[in-house]
């Protein structure tokens, strides 16, 4: 939202701000507010929500607006956490503005090699090769002793990472701001990304790659690039995880993980900003309540809402919202914002 | 295709006919680099294009559009509008301006779409929009980028004879600076737009010359005349 | 000289295991265009189900070898009639959703079978080695070897010499033309599954005798299967073939030369063929 547009919104009668703003409001009201009154332990989940979203949001550029879907995409979450781990694992490096860039550039480095080779083949290859890919990150982690503390398989005993700012101690509050700043920047850029020029192109080339490419788009060129940013945001969320779980392991890197961002943008909705974050919102919750209850059928429950959300639930939730503001919108004021 | 050779000249307007299969937009995607030939070539305003990539030669001044409706139903009117008129500009790899941010080429799309009474439907889904009106979306916006070539692959398949003759129109006010290929089945549009006519019949040049000499073209009556007879053969008289 | 020997054979064993799992999910994909990633998850149910046959209830290892074919078919039968049959022709939502059924499958193995531990098992006929040439060959890897034989035999025979096979491969080329000519294709298609289904199922218990069963052997042994269709190439008999072979002797030669770097062996070959040829050493154009 530009500024001209949100003084033009201003201007409208407060009936119809409300409900214009309501969203957002709420949404802000839940991740600036919400936190800071809630005990430790939902703090704790709270920020791998984020996380998730913000892995989501990465992954839904590929997905929903390019239309490919990549299978393995831990492999790059995976880069950007085990870069980080590594970091202090061998050089004692905690510095925040050496792991996050490092982290990033690791998972571009992977997505860009992973890309290239992907994208030679299309349609179901594509998920084929992609798939192997990923696993074969998998083993990476699993063989590579240097990626391992002794004696055990990954990373373990990592700190939060070191801002510079002398005196500074983290609590899960402070380290969750954090996360949520890392995170609004990411959703920034990405709101960026998709109402760009590039942006439109992707969904051209998701709607009619032919006709996009006739009409002077290097198709290839825009796939790869869109496969190293969704890469690159992948390992922010990475090295992000790394940080907060203080442990990283080949699970991390694993089946289980790439499977997260594909179930959490379907069922919250693709090609839209919202819906990843609402869907990252769903999976990360219900799995917390799930290990409270039933910890040995989690994979089983989240397989099952899988299978259901794509089934029935095509649209995801955010499609259901939005009519549903939609409506409201309609009752209380009919003047197009 | 086999042994199909011919020239057009700037400006001119040049039909391509033929029976089904007979390799008509197979020409088209030779031209315009969705195929590839195996032997051959291509050239461009003097320069050699036959292996030049689909997403270049719109750079040099090629523009198209597809015999069955090619634009992308999900998206908006100004959606496609707007990823159209960025195809040729170099802000078509800004990622982080918004479109709407041009408001030049958005300008340039209130343009196009008002005339054919889109722009304030701008909003809409393509999908939403009747076939129709899809179609004329579809030529202003092949059009629009102002092409030195014009490649129309049956652009009026589909029509009512009155949305037919609006396409004609449209065609024929169009700039002699423009070339344009066209290919289609419906006469009217063929003798209403075409300085010269070519034929094709399972991927040779049958016939190529003026709309008159080709009229006149026993060959060419004798490939209709087949269809017709079989045609006939099937309908009770 | 012993040490060459027995990995050829069990090379070429194990490369007919992935050859009869990668046959049925290539002309799956290459026929009804669906990426059945839960395939592997349908050997390692046949390999459970065999398990509680054979070692279980001590019944005949022939009849186990039935009842995972069965097993296996029966949930997959499941999986296509109920949930992919109403996502015909959406690719991606296919393939999300058998990728989850691998997951409900694994756990579901857990819950039924419990615990994490690899079952492996033998045919009790099978024990032991032979000897041919004054070398001995172990006795089940000998059996495998000709059992996929065997099978890609008749396999070869119905695809290319049956009215059925000519009507699969009709279908893989052009599928309106087939159904157009009043064939029931649906049936053909279901037929089709149902084998695929079936040979992987019973190819669980043959295979258990070299991978044995365990809870993430679904993902584990797709993964195999995906590399062998891709360098084989997609939608034939012999493309499953050839791939099985070489992935299965690249994967046994290389654990046993570069045991550091097993698992990258595979890998290596697939890239290769990405670069080089990407539809497959046998397969048609991409």
């Amino acid at each position: 939202m530009t500024i001209t547009k949100i003084m033009e919104a201003l201007r409208q009668p407060w009936q119809l701000q409300l409900v214009r703003f309501t969203p957002h409001m709420v949404v802000v009201l839940i991740l600036a507010i919400l936190p800071a009154v809630v005990p430790a332990y939902v703090q704790g989940t709270w920020t791998k929500f984020v996380i998730f979203a913000l892995f989501a949001l990465g992954y839904d550029l590929i997905y929903g607006h390019v239309g490919l879907l990549s299978l393995g995409h831990a492999a790059y979450f995976g880069a950007g956490g085990y870069t980080v781990a590594a970091l202090m694992l061998h050089y004692n490096m905690d510095s925040l503005w050496v792991g996050l860039p490092l982290g990033i550039l690791a998972a571009a480095l992977v997505a860009a090699i992973f890309g290239f080779m992907a994208l030679r083949v299309s349609g179901m290859y594509f998920l084929l090769v992609t798939f192997a890919l990923g696993e074969l990150l998998y083993s990476v982690t699993w063989n590579w002793k240097w990626l391992s503390t002794p004696g055990m398989q990954g990373i373990s005993g990592l700190p939060r990472p070191d801002l510079g700012i002398p005196g500074f101690t983290w609590n899960t509050l402070s380290f969750y701001y954090f996360v949520l700043v890392v995170f609004l920047i990411c959703f920034f850029l990405v709101h960026r990304i998709m109402n760009s020029p590039f942006g439109h192109a992707l969904r051209g080339i998701r709607e009619n790659e032919s006709r996009t490419q006739s009409l002077g788009y290097n198709t290839w060129l825009y796939k790869y690039t869109a496969f190293i940013i969704t890469g690159a945001f992948a390992g922010v969320a990475g090295v992000l995880f790394v940080y907060y779980n203080r442990l990283i392991s080949p699970t991390h890197v694993g089946v289980a993980t790439s499977f997260l961002p594909m179930i959490m943008v379907i069922i919250g909705g693709s090609g839209t900003l919202l819906g990843p974050v609402i869907g990252a919102f769903v999976i990360v919750f219900v799995e917390y309540f799930a290990s409270l209850f039933t910890p040995e059928r989690w994979p089983l429950i989240l397989g099952a809402i899988f299978v259901v959300a794509i089934m029935y639930a095509r649209g995801g939730i955010n499609i259901h919202l939005s009519r549903l503001w939609q409506r409201l919108i309609n009752r209380y004021g009919s003047t197009k914002v | 295709m086999s042994d199909v050779s011919f020239s057009v000249e700037r400006g001119e307007r040049l039909a391509i006919i033929g029976p089904n299969g007979a390799g008509k937009t197979t020409l088209f995607n030779l031209i315009n680099g969705q195929m590839l030939p195996t032997s051959g070539k291509v050239f461009f305003w003097g320069q050699d294009i036959t292996h030049m990539r689909a997403y270049s030669r719109a750079h040099l001044g090629q523009a198209r559009s597809f015999q069955l409706i090619s634009l992308f139903l999900n998206l908006s009117v100004l959606d496609n509008t707007l990823i159209t008129l960025h195809g040729i500009k170099r802000s078509r790899f800004q990622m982080l301006r918004p479109t709407t941010a041009y408001t030049d080429l958005l300008a340039k799309a209130r343009e196009i779409l008002s005339p054919i009474d889109l722009w304030e439907r701008r909003d809409e889904l393509v999908r939403s929009l009747s076939y129709g009106e899809q179609r004329r979306l579809e030529i202003a916006l092949t059009v629009a980028l102002e092409p030195k070539l014009l490649l129309l692959d049956e652009p009026s398949s589909g029509l009512t004879s009155a949305e037919s003759s609006e396409i004609t129109d449209s065609i024929c006010k169009l700039g002699r600076d423009i070339t344009v290929l066209l290919v289609a089945h419906d006469m009217d549009l063929v003798f209403g737009i075409a300085d010269r006519i070519m034929v094709l019949h399972y991927g040779k040049v049958v016939a190529n010359g003026t709309p008159e000499e080709i009229r006149a073209d026993p060959r060419v009556k004798e490939i209709y005349m087949g269809i017709e007879e079989n045609a006939g053969n099937t309908t009770a008289t | 000289m012993e040490l060459l020997l027995s990995s050829l054979v069990n090379g070429i064993s194990f490369g007919m295991v992935l050859f009869l799992i990668a046959s049925g999910l290539s002309i799956v994909m290459g026929l009804m265009g669906i990426v059945n990633l839960a395939h592997g998850a349908l050997y390692m149910v046949g390999a459970y189900v065999g398990w509680t046959i054979a070692v279980q209830l001590k019944l005949d290892f022939g009849l186990a070898v039935i009842a995972g074919g069965f097993g296996g078919a029966l949930v997959g039968l499941l999986i296509e009639r109920v949930f992919l049959r109403r996502l015909y022709k959406q690719p991606n939502e296919q393939v999300l959703l058998t990728y989850g059924f691998v997951y409900i499958l694994s756990n579901i193995v857990i819950w039924v079978w419990g615990g994490y531990r690899r079952l492996q098992f033998t045919a009790p006929a099978l024990y032991g080695s032979m000897y041919i040439g004054g070398m001995p060959f172990a006795k089940d890897r000998l059996a495998i070897i000709a059992i996929g034989i065997a099978v890609a035999i008749a396999l070869w025979y119905l695809q290319n010499k049956t009215r059925m096979g000519a009507i699969v491969r009709a279908g893989m080329d052009d599928k309106e033309m087939t159904m157009g000519l009043g064939i029931n294709l649906e049936r053909v298609f279901t037929f089709v599954f149902f084998l695929a289904a079936f040979i992987a199922g019973s190819a669980g218990v043959i295979g258990a005798q070299l991978l044995g069963a365990y809870s993430w052997l679904g993902s584990d042994i797709l993964l195999y299967a995906l590399i062998v269709v891709v360098v084989g190439g997609l939608g034939s008999v012999q493309g499953a073939l050839l791939g099985g072979l070489v992935i299965g002797l690249i994967d046994t030669f290389g654990k046993a030369l570069f045991p550091q770097f097993a698992m990258f062996t595979i890998y290596l070959a697939m890239i290769v063929i990405l670069l080089a040829k990407p539809s497959g050493l046998l397969g048609r154009k991409v």
